[in-house]
């Protein structure tokens, strides 16, 4: 068995080379997903661009401009003339914010009267008008604080209160790339070795090669495991070039145990592949193969808590996300590298991932001999 | 040659219809990334399941975790009885964040003096984390204040102060369907038929079948039109289907001219195709095309502010992202159906457009007629 097995491995390395541009694909895609991730996705928005509109013009208003701009939050680098000019600005979206402090402001705080600013923010975006909606009111308070405090004459830091020390764990700074890094490593694994199976066993099916193949000696489980270690050894190969990268560019610190985090991927693999396969037993082309997988593929980044967190889904969609196994490789990634934690912490994760693996590689291997027959 | 194109087109369809499973897939897609980003595209994290270790017992102690309880930021679920309980609810991912309460909290508060809390925060989600973060000081913060208050006996919010009054355009309620769904829009007139293009002509080649439709009489841009115009047709059928579920479903309003938006889509699918051909005269077989497209796609993605606001980017990939057709086109469908604003100030974006359309199209074209 040895012997033809390793044939088959042999004949897909071929394939694989004889395709230098799939080839560095194969290799560049994690690094570029890492890069264009690691920098571009950011969810803590600050310096967001503020247009003000002062018409007051009063010493108050520029101390009120200047604690909004102290804040980090806004980015304030242009005065509107009217309102007209402030709207067409945001419309264009060339401003996220507007602040406009009306007539009156300074002689209403003069008097002890409350003094009404009005605060505009564009809502495209719920992420960041959120944050804006928040700090623009932050903001506020304790410019009030302050100008309350003035007045009283008392220090606000002498007054008693309850005194919050946040720690933040497994990710002090909270980079968003130390949390993207163990997800991508999941993401990788699955995407790269279900794509590439289904699409290689489907190529053969598609130009009638598979039949050349079944007339051979070859058995369908040599035939299916030389066809898949190439690509697991890629998969394994963009893993270690994606921890590598993260460790020495992005500097992402892996806390745990390198070794456990290998094994448990390889459990993994059996879900991955099993899926490749399955989508091969059901594609006719290579079309139909590509546009399964990314099926797959688009529940599974959406409902992993890969890019958005799953507490903020609906109920129903939480309950879906039990059924995507690379929810539970997330999981694990990122308990390994980000938290440190072993096994005795993921033991659910892991036996969910072996009850997928199972499944899926009996349901694959079933219909693949079915076909075959 | 329009009787010539339209027989290219007529045998193209005849290519999708026989695939009814691929077909299916093509309609279906676009209503799945749908619902997937108008549910589940939201950082927007309440009820964080929360860890108390309260070891003062007070009943300071419990009106501040009652504060947090009720800002609806914080479920506490949990009550522990040492430190290493609370941390392994964390670390299994149980309990997101912890609030400690040591002992002497409440003798400090009683006594004048500051009081300390601890309030530990999962950082592997930084958006969740973010947001826990700045709740956290807030609820204590609120805590504080009305401390003052029954302290000093004054009343804080009848001081004078500044009182701002935010007003969300756009978007009033904040809903991130409402910003995914023109979003969505923009990606699938540029992705979706990008890819089709790409993969029919690319299969022509693999198949060996372009060489028999070459040594016909068509003209390479008869080929080219009568490849592409069912490409274009579904492409316009996703894009009038997302925007049709997204209004009855989902509520979008569409504030713009629906016919500004279809005008300037055509314009974008110009683009999509004038790109789909270039990727096609590099790659020769489908699982290239495949490839290619997903190298392309991914800068497209994440350097467009699809996901991600592009102000939160570094400046390198700030200017790269100008080279990127769907950051125009995605403030054109933000803009015409979030803001409602027309040409007068939309047209530097679609100008941009017409530019990327009338250089891809010529490159395309001139690439794909030295390959025949």
């Amino acid at each position: 068995m040895t012997g033809r097995f390793f044939y088959v491995i042999y004949k897909e390395f071929i394939h694989i080379l004889r395709d230098p541009r799939t080839l560095a694909v194969m290799f560049l895609m994690p690094i570029m997903q890492l890069v264009l991730l690691g920098y571009a996705m950011t969810t803590d928005v600050d310096h967001i661009p503020t247009i003000v509109l002062d018409q007051d013009l009063t010493s108050q208003s520029r101390a009120l401009i200047k604690a909004y701009q102290a804040s980090n939050y806004f980015d304030i680098n242009r005065y509107a003339p009217a309102e007209e000019e402030l709207r067409r600005l945001i419309d264009k979206g060339e401003y996220r914010a507007g602040l406009i402090i009306p007539s009156g402001y300074g002689s209403n705080l003069e008097a002890q009267q409350n003094a009404q600013v009005s605060f505009v923010i564009d809502g495209s975006d719920p992420t960041v008008a959120r944050t804006a909606f928040a700090a623009a009111q932050t903001v506020a308070q304790s410019h009030s604080l302050e100008l309350a405090g003035q007045r009283i004459g008392l220090s606000l830091e002498t007054l008693p209160g309850v005194q919050v020390h946040t720690r933040i764990w497994y990710n002090p700074e909270m980079k968003s790339v130390n949390f993207m890094i163990p997800g991508l490593l999941a993401l990788i694994l699955q995407f790269m070795t279900t794509l590439f199976t289904s699409l290689a066993i489907v190529r053969e099916r598609e130009q009638g090669t598979i039949e050349q193949l079944m007339v051979t000696p070859i058995t369908p489980p040599e035939l299916i495991l030389g066809k898949i270690v190439p690509y697991v050894a890629i998969a394994f190969f963009d893993l270690a070039e994606v921890l590598i990268v993260g460790v020495f560019w992005f500097g992402v610190p892996i806390h745990g145990s390198v070794t456990l985090l290998l094994a448990i991927s390889t459990l993994f693999l059996l879900t991955t592949l099993g899926l490749g396969i399955l989508i091969s037993t059901i594609a006719r082309t290579q079309q139909e193969a590509m546009y399964l997988s990314f099926f797959t593929l688009l529940p599974s980044i959406f409902l992993s808590g890969f890019l958005f967190p799953v507490e903020a889904m609906p109920t129903a969609l939480q309950a879906v996300s039990y059924l995507i196994p690379l929810r539970y490789m997330s999981t694990v990634a990122s308990g390994i590298i980000l938290k440190g934690v072993g096994l005795r912490v993921l033991a659910r994760e892991v036996m969910a991932i072996a009850a997928f693996g199972i499944v899926i590689v009996a349901l694959a291997a079933r219909r693949f001999r079915k076909r075959l027959e | 040659m329009i009787r010539r194109t339209l027989a290219i087109t007529r045998k193209e369809i005849i290519h999708i219809i026989r695939d009814p499973r691929s077909l299916s897939i093509m309609f279906l897609m676009p209503v799945i990334q749908l619902i997937l980003l108008g549910y589940t595209a939201t950082t927007d994290v309440e009820h964080l399941s929360t860890a108390v270790l309260d070891q003062d017992r007070s009943t300071q102690s419990r009106e501040l975790v009652d504060a947090y309880r009720a800002s609806s930021y914080f479920d506490i679920l949990y009550y522990v009885s040492s430190e290493e309980e609370l941390g392994q609810l964390i670390d299994q991912g149980d309990a997101k964040a912890g609030i400690i309460i040591p002992t002497g909290y409440g003798r400090d508060l009683t006594g004048d003096n500051e009081a300390s809390i601890a309030f530990v925060i999962d950082g592997s989600l930084p958006s969740v984390a973010s947001t826990a973060f700045s709740a956290a000081h807030t609820v204590a913060q609120a805590q504080s204040t009305a401390l003052i208050e029954r302290l000093y006996n004054v009343d804080v919010e009848a001081q004078a102060g500044v009182d701002v009054r935010p007003r969300v355009w756009y978007n009033p309620d904040m809903k991130s369907a409402n910003f995914m769904i023109p979003g969505l829009i923009a990606m699938i007139l540029q992705v979706q038929s990008t890819l089709l293009t790409t993969l029919s002509i690319a299969r022509e080649k693999e198949e060996g079948t372009i060489e028999q439709l070459i040594v016909t009489p068509l003209r390479s841009l008869e080929l080219i039109l009568g490849k592409v115009i069912p490409y274009v047709a579904v492409s316009l059928f996703n894009l009038m289907e997302v925007l049709i579920i997204g209004v009855l479903w989902f509520g979008v309003p569409i504030h713009g001219s629906v016919l500004l938006l279809l005008a300037l889509g055509v314009l974008a699918l110009l683009v999509s195709l004038g790109i789909g051909l270039l990727g096609s005269t590099v790659a020769q077989t489908q699982q290239e095309a495949i490839f290619l497209m997903f190298f392309l796609m991914l800068p497209f993605i994440f350097l467009s502010g699809f996901f991600f606001p592009l102000e939160a980017t570094p400046k390198v990939l700030q200017w790269i992202s100008y080279l990127i057709p769907l950051r125009y086109l995605l403030v054109i469908t933000r803009g015409i159906i979030l803001k409602g604003v027309g040409l007068t100030i939309l047209w530097e974006q679609a100008l941009a457009l017409l530019g990327f359309a009338v250089a891809m199209l010529a490159l395309a074209t001139s690439r794909f007629r030295k390959q025949l």
